[in-house]
């Protein structure tokens, strides 16, 4: 199992290679002189130019970014942001336990709803239930993040007054956005658990345990369940990776001062060091999530434990 | 009985849903619930705190609470004493400053005149460029402290404009020398000033709290709290003023104007900006290098109404480059009349008698959007083919310094109460391609605006300015578009706040009415 797990962190290395790779050199050729940015469109052009110089962008690319992976690698030092001047680790750990509170509120709210919703669906398969479920998962799944941001705002900030439509410094201000973020998820994972029950109580073995007299509750709770979790268990944790970081519009839309917010405006105004540092957090973040789910799936299914412990 | 209860919880749900949106605004009850506490919503959070490091409204509006500035402007927009309770001038290029003796900053430190000198030498260092453009006509050898309490600065040049320049909160803030050295790097988020109030605690991108200062040498706030949050979407700065969760909400929308007129429980101020935004040319580039096509392009504009159209009521169309709160605005400028006829008559007489084509560009500001789209049609009729490309600020900034552009929407706002800053910077040929982004400059203009800066206060700079409008009005580089309005809501029982056309508001002087 730790061999397992030592060769899930070392893939970690590549990947990140890769990501810093991609978003060094995409930031590099975006349009837009970051020491412009950075003194605004009123600076004399000489300052500018010292600026550039001192920030060394002036430097060929490949020199730039083999300095930017050996700081990284040598010091742990991804940088400065060119804005506020403080470290990229300090800014991204400021605005990240406010997304990690809001996509696990999300989340916490897709799999309460989503697999209860999925697996009644399944054992009533084209019932009235599931036929509501079923247009209701449509609709979490098309509707744009956006345009639910406001019509939830609408309902229950302006109308009836019950939430503040921002901020997020308690829990009455985190039920909207939480809300928002969370119904493609609940739609997700409401498909899925309806699926993958709907394939397991099809199986021989259930059929089996049917044929044994054992009451419908044991079959479906203690049978059923367990495998029909599995797919579930890895989808909720890809959906809570995206959630992680794809939190960008909600957060937009609800004024919070999360990641996504944070790498939203340090690209407007060119602060290459935080959005190159988000990402590679967002990155990170999104493996270390995913290695917790396949660690959770081992566990959950011997079959697969087997398979690494030899 | 499972089905009983999923249809009983659907038919709750819907009803509640319907009850919801049917039901009118709540009457919330209105009453300050902490009179002790100022709350404001604004649209960005604020850059960074340290005032040479940034230029733009947030940071301005922020730092005008906790920095104080050697002058500044008193109600009637004159040069005052702020921390200098004197200031004297010598002769054309030397200023004395007397400071306030037992000013104390946010640290505890006296303010010394050493203060003073490293703060001007500070705003005049290369890392200082977002405000050099304010400050740049000091002599940097010149800044020298006569004593603890007197400090004497030297212009490069004579000029007028350098008290009122003084008065720009980055550009003139006064900094205390022991704490930049000790923060470093970090100042930004450690800020020391003179001023009322002092930061706290700042939560990045949601808000930024500060307390009242006790030891402040000027009259101290009524409140002790003051609460800055960053709410970009403007619905939400206007339902958080609705529902009573913020004092005073910045940049109320124009969908959102009648509703706060109408609420009883709220008041709407307003006030036309020191900003004007403009269509410009780029006229070092053919066809606009020629004044004819620049002035055709104008009078195929019905600029008024397009304002009209697109802005709602909202602002007003300028008339000049100078917008009608700053000094020597010329306020019976007239514009170029809208006249088709003419317009093609000079194209045709310009070389271009089926007209070209072109590209406008603006960044995604939709104002800016829909009065290019206006624009393409109109020009339309005088044979010029337009197509517009919206960019990213940044992209479009770089595109714009570079000079790869045809037309461009954009604005510029005067940061200091004189006309010299609103243009000098976009029209003076040694600004091309840094604020001059039309690339315009000739040399009666020049001639002009250089006088304007060394002549003193009174009729005849008033004339000088006068000759620049009617110059730049004539040689048509920019088609002036509108002034912006400040537009902000308050509760009833706010008072004592006036709106500023710089689009940061002195909030320091707001009281509560019977709290």
């Amino acid at each position: 199992m730790f061999k397992y797990i030592f060769k899930r962190v070392l893939m970690l290395v590549p990947v990140l290679i890769g990501v810093t790779f991609i978003v060094f050199s995409m930031l590099y050729i975006t349009p837009g002189d970051p020491a412009r940015m950075v003194l605004g469109e009123q600076a004399p052009q000489e300052s500018v130019d010292e600026l550039r110089q001192e920030m060394g962008l002036n430097d060929p690319f490949f020199v730039q970014f083999g300095r930017y992976v050996y700081k990284a690698v040598v010091h742990g030092d991804i940088g400065r942001s060119y804005i506020t001047k403080r470290p990229v680790v300090q800014e991204i750990w400021a605005a990240f336990p406010v997304t990690l509170k809001l996509s696990a509120m999300a989340m916490i709210i897709a799999m309460i709803v989503g697999i209860p919703c999925g697996i009644v669906s399944a054992i009533k398969q084209y019932s009235l239930f599931d036929n509501v479920v079923t247009v209701f998962a449509m609709i979490g799944i098309s509707m744009p993040v956006f345009w639910l941001g406001i019509l939830l705002i609408l309902l229950f900030s302006v109308r009836l007054g019950w939430v503040p439509p921002s901020g997020f410094d308690s829990v009455s201000t985190m039920i909207l956005p939480a809300l928002t973020l969370g119904a493609q998820s609940v739609a997700i994972i409401t498909r899925m658990t309806r699926s993958s029950m709907l394939e397991v109580i099809r199986q021989d073995y259930i059929r089996t345990v049917r044929a044994k007299g054992q009451r419908e509750r044991v079959v479906i709770w203690k049978h059923a369940l367990g495998n029909a979790l599995i797919p579930v268990i890895t989808i909720s944790g890809i959906q809570f990776g995206i959630l992680l970081g794809g939190a960008v519009l909600t957060e937009l839309i609800f004024s919070i001062p999360g990641v996504g917010r944070l790498m939203v405006e340090s690209i407007k105004m060119r602060d290459f060091p935080v959005v190159q540092g988000g990402v590679l957090f967002i990155a990170v973040a999104f493996c270390v999530v995913n290695l917790l789910v396949d660690l959770v799936y081992a566990w959950l299914d011997p079959r697969i434990k087997a398979q690494y412990v030899s | 009985m499972k089905a009983k209860g999923i249809k009983l919880c659907a038919a709750f749900c819907a009803a509640a849903l319907s009850a919801g949106l049917l039901a009118g605004n709540p009457a919330i009850a209105r009453e300050k619930k902490d009179p002790d506490t100022l709350t404001v919503a604004n649209v960005y959070d604020a850059k960074t705190l340290d005032p040479f490091g940034t230029n733009d409204v947030a940071s301005s509006g922020a730092m005008l609470h906790i920095y104080n500035r050697l002058v500044k402007l008193n109600d009637k927009d004159e040069v005052v004493g702020d921390l200098a309770e004197k200031i004297e001038q010598v002769d054309d290029l030397t200023y004395r400053f007397y400071l306030r003796k037992g000013v104390k900053f946010h640290n505890g430190e006296e303010l010394k005149a050493s203060d003073v000198v490293f703060s001007l030498k500070r705003s005049l260092a290369p890392s200082s460029g977002a405000v050099k453009h304010i400050v740049g006509a000091i002599d940097p050898d010149s800044i020298v402290a006569l004593d603890d309490y007197t400090v004497e600065v030297k212009t490069l040049f004579p000029f007028a404009a350098f008290l009122p320049s003084m008065t720009h909160m980055g550009g003139g803030a006064i900094l205390n020398e022991k704490a930049v050295t000790e923060a470093g790097d970090n100042y930004g988020m450690n800020p020391v000033g003179t001023g009322p109030f002092k930061l706290v605690e700042w939560n990045r991108g949601d808000k930024m709290v500060m307390e009242r200062f006790e030891d402040y040498f000027g009259e101290k706030p009524a409140y002790k709290t003051l609460i800055i949050r960053a709410i970009p979407e403007g619905t939400n700065r206007t339902i958080e003023l609705e529902s009573g969760n913020v004092d005073i909400a910045y940049q109320i929308t124009t969908n959102d104007v009648s509703r706060v007129e109408a609420n009883k429980e709220l008041k709407l101020l307003r006030l036309i900006d020191n900003s004007t935004t403009y269509l410009g040319f780029n006229c070092e580039k053919a066809p606009f290098d020629d004044v004819r096509v620049r002035q055709a392009i104008t009078m195929a504009l019905p600029t008024p109404q397009i304002i009209k159209a697109v802005l709602r009521g909202v602002g007003a169309p300028a008339v000049g480059p100078i917008a009608p709160n700053v000094k020597y605005a010329n306020p019976d400028l007239k514009p170029m009349a809208y006249d088709v006829d003419k317009a093609k008559a000079l194209l045709a007489e310009a070389g271009y008698p089926d007209g070209f084509k072109a590209s406008i560009w603006t960044n995604d500001k939709k104002a800016r959007i829909d009065i290019a789209t206006i624009a393409q049609n109109q020009l339309k009729k005088i044979g010029v083919e337009v197509d517009i490309q919206v960019l990213e600020w940044g992209a479009y900034l770089e595109g714009l310094t570079q000079k790869k552009h045809d037309m461009f929407i954009v604005g510029w706002t005067c940061q200091t109460p004189d006309p010299d800053m609103a243009v000098f910077a976009p029209f003076h040929s040694s600004m091309k391609g840094n604020n001059n982004f039309t690339f315009y400059g000739d040399d009666e203009v020049d001639a002009l605006l250089e006088k304007g800066r060394v002549t003193p206060d009174g009729p005849e700079r008033q004339q000088v300015y006068y000759d620049i409008q009617d110059a730049l009005r004539e040689r048509g580089p920019w088609v002036f578009l509108y002034n912006d309005e400040q537009i902000i809501g308050t509760q009833d029982y706010v008072k004592g706040f006036t709106v500023s056309p710089f689009g940061f508001h002195d909030l320091s002087k707001v009281t509560f009415d019977g709290k």
